[in-house]
């Protein structure tokens, strides 16, 4: 069994189709984007005891279940990227991703098992500690993987790859309500069977990705590609390693371009409910469509805005993420004033596009800069701004409008000063991207497609 | 040589579609309310003047 998850199986024969890893890689980080439709699961665990409302001396609280789950798995996905980065490209996509589904599955068996025995540790230590080692090793190694392929449109390839964590909410959110419905009976909310049945869903899925990924054989070229004829100032046909990558600023700078960006859509996206009714008033009801309609949005621009950058290059691509969201930014108070909800869902769809499209952009600018050899290692550890920028974005949002509402700014306006913050944010994030230039050639490794000296070594 | 058939790829896209359409078609539903349902005021209105 080890042997057929080795690298060394997984080297693509003549006549294979790289268009077939695509979907492996959809199917991967479908399953483990589950994560961002999780808060489905926050009200049914608080009410685990009392069933039909939460009991307050036994039953578990929204913020400690959210702390347990989400925020842990978030920031354990960051921590196992960066530090799992170099073993992803050591043993290749295929030990990798399974790897990754055992650890997702797994961690949700355990976080059954939690729930069967009402103990917030077992939930903690199988969705948010095994589960968050499953994202980190399943969220890297799918996109590396395409970037080695798709040489000729690496911004297409990774959108679709990271299309498919952003997709993971829409297909995980209803799949969970809808197994929740089956399993509800007058003693249990049903949420431990749904976690099972996840599981074993979630497991055949990710497997498929495992069984049909292949590594393209060293120096494959898709056919009619010659790398000179799409030469750019800032893409490299040098490579440099993970360790070498760090002691660039370019890394830095990327690393601020992520975070802000993040930063940005992030706050909006995790408040959009109750912004969209203290700012216009609606029901709940048509606030959830709000929220409905984001993720679309927030799935199809990873891979309209991604594929987009092949053409434009990855800094001009950015500078329009930056810039377009800036001002979008600057007219939703404008949209409140006028009371248009119209107006508002446009600017933040187009904002919340954008904000996935940062994600899934990144893998292809890191690639053009640092080259491919070690890019799941070096995307790693750029991945540990998305964990800062979570728990930045809604912590500003949510105490910055607490705050101006208790001094007495009228509700509806009580985002407004939090919009022009996360503005200027884009503004810091515009400011690291014009000052990405080309990785200084010290820095690369002594001979193409190897890695410098010592960085192999873990 | 064993080359990959076209229609190999195509059920390979096809496996990772039906999940992405029907989470996709759930969404676009769940978003019907906010073109369909009405609103009610964002502030309460402001007294007639007569009432100042």
């Amino acid at each position: 069994m080890s042997s057929f998850l080795d690298r060394e199986r997984t080297v693509a024969s003549p006549g294979f189709s790289r268009w077939l890893v695509p979907p492996a890689a959809i199917a991967v980080q479908m399953c483990i984007g589950e994560i961002y439709g999780f808060s489905v699961f926050n009200l049914p665990l608080t009410r685990a005891i009392g069933i039909t409302q939460s009991l307050p001396d036994r039953d578990w609280k929204v913020p400690q279940v959210v702390l347990a789950t989400y925020s842990l798995g978030l920031v354990i996905l960051g921590l196992a990227a960066a530090f799992l980065g170099k073993w992803v490209e050591r043993e290749g996509p295929r030990k990798t991703m399974f790897a990754s589904s055992c650890c997702f599955c797994g961690g949700l068996v355990v976080a059954s098992f939690g729930v069967h025995l009402h103990n917030l540790a077992v939930v903690a230590l199988g969705y948010g500690l095994l589960g968050g080692i499953g994202l980190g090793l399943g969220y890297i190694a799918p996109v590396s993987t395409l970037v080695k392929w798709f040489p000729d449109k690496p911004g297409m390839a990774t959108g679709l790859a990271i299309m498919g964590f952003g997709s993971g909410a829409m297909v995980g959110a209803p799949f969970g309500v809808e197994l929740m419905g089956r399993f509800r009976t007058p003693t249990s909310v049903g949420v431990g069977a749904t976690f099972l049945v996840m599981a074993a869903c979630y497991f055949v899925m990710m497997n498929f990705g495992t069984l049909i990924v292949r590594v393209p054989p060293p120096g494959w070229q898709p056919e009619g590609f010659a790398p000179s004829a799409q030469a750019r100032k800032l893409v490299t046909t040098a490579q440099v390693a993970a360790d070498e990558a760090m002691r660039t600023p370019q890394f830095y700078l990327l690393w601020g371009v992520l975070c802000c960006n993040v930063t940005a859509g992030i706050g909006i996206l995790a408040q959009a409910s109750p912004m969209c009714q203290d700012m216009f008033g609606v029901s709940p009801l048509v606030a959830g469509g709000f929220v409905g309609l984001l993720s679309i949005f927030n799935t199809l621009g990873r891979f309209a805005w991604s594929s987009a950058s092949d053409f434009t290059g990855r800094k001009a691509i950015y500078v329009v993420y930056f810039l377009l969201g800036c001002s979008l930014y600057g007219l939703i108070p404008v949209s409140q004033r006028i009371n248009s909800v119209a107006l508002f869902v446009a600017l933040t769809c187009v904002i919340i596009s954008m904000y996935g499209a940062g994600f899934a952009t990144i893998p292809a600018y890191l690639r053009d800069l640092f080259g491919t050899v070690q890019v799941g290692a070096i995307h790693g550890r750029i991945i540990t701004a998305w964990s800062v920028a979570a728990v930045l974005g809604p912590q500003i949002v949510t105490n910055l409008s607490a705050y101006q509402r208790a001094h007495g700014v009228p509700r509806a306006e009580a985002y407004n000063t939090t919009v022009y913050i996360m503005a200027g944010i884009l503004l810091a994030g515009l400011i690291c991207n014009l000052l990405v230039r080309p990785v200084d050639p010290r820095h690369h490794a002594a001979e193409a497609g190897a890695p410098a000296a010592g960085a192999a070594s873990t | 040589m064993k080359k990959s058939s076209p229609l190999s790829v195509a059920l390979a896209f096809l496996v990772v579609a039906i999940p992405l359409g029907w989470g996709f078609y759930r969404s676009v539903k769940n978003s019907l309310p906010l073109f369909t349902a009405g609103r009610a005021p964002a502030v309460a209105p402001a007294p007639p003047p007569a009432a100042r």
